[in-house]
């Protein structure tokens, strides 16, 4: 049904660029700073490097067995199984990570769940904002 | 019902948006220094419904390199607020305007029109006088 070269070449290019993905997405978890940046940089794997090895098993599943309506609805309840698992769960983990009191890491900036926006306050310590706010001139020390 | 035409359109730019996205996160692997920007900002919704919401937040997380980390229910004071994780954002107005444009595209999916421009809505919508209303209007 499909030429043997296209094929194998489909498969191959899909497989491998997905496998790869992965592989760099791993990569990126280990120089990313915190648990929020770690699930972060995963959702390639998730969202792209998943689907893209789905696709190269459906073409090898096509060249080999031949189109069968049974395996193409597989394919594509998976496909979307995936889009819609991945994208569910990504945003379960980020809250519930950061709802659990995980650290977010300190060059995160701006970090508008600890600061406001036009928070006068917004890239002091506590000691330099307490002594803003008595009018405190601490320069000479 | 939202128009089967726009929907895959919408979903078109998604997936443009994830190979984009992928591109972003892979390329700063092999940059010296610390890994990324990252920032978390917040970001007003115009979505009204369920189903907008839970769309726009479905979008920004599969989006690599974008990650709802909190959200915030609308009241009579302020929208449905949602706080996203940005690593690899220029400036916080620059993700914004990232993020406004998806809100764009969805709104236009699911409403068939365009919605209004932020800066029209924050001076509208929003009562006079309110505390952190000029803050808002500001970004």
């Amino acid at each position: 049904m499909i030429p043997d070269t296209l094929a194998i070449t489909l498969v191959g290019v899909f497989g491998i660029t997905g496998s790869a993905i992965v592989l760099l997405c791993a990569v990126a978890m280990f120089r990313a700073n915190d648990a929020l940046s770690r699930i972060n940089v995963f959702s390639p794997a998730t969202g792209l490097a998943m689907p893209l090895i789905l696709l190269a098993a459906y073409i090898y599943t096509l060249w080999h067995d031949g189109f069968s309506l049974t395996r193409l609805f597989m394919a594509v309840a998976g496909f979307l199984a995936l889009i819609v698992v991945s994208s569910v769960a990504s945003n379960v983990l980020s809250r519930s990570t950061f709802a659990g009191g995980a650290p977010v890491w300190r060059h995160t900036s701006p970090n508008r769940l600890s600061e406001a926006p036009g928070d006068e306050d917004a890239g002091l310590t506590e000691y330099e904002s307490t002594l803003a706010d008595f009018d405190i001139d601490d320069s000479e020390h | 019902m939202m128009n089967p035409f726009r929907a895959i359109g919408y979903s078109l730019w998604i997936g443009k948006e994830i190979v984009t996205g992928t591109v972003d996160v892979l390329t700063g692997i092999f940059k010296a220094g610390e890994y990324g920007r990252p920032m978390i900002v917040e970001l007003p919704l115009r979505c009204e419904t369920d189903v907008e919401i839970t769309l726009m937040a479905s979008s920004i997380t599969i989006t690599p390199g974008t990650l709802v980390v909190a959200s915030a229910a609308a009241d009579e004071r302020s929208r449905a607020t949602l706080f996203v994780h940005a690593l690899f954002g220029e400036s916080e107005a620059d993700v914004l305007e990232g993020l406004y444009e998806m809100e764009d595209r969805l709104l236009h999916m699911t409403r068939g029109r365009k919605p209004e421009p932020i800066s029209s809505w924050t001076a509208v919508q929003r009562p006079s006088g309110e505390a952190g209303s000029t803050e808002r209007s500001a970004q």
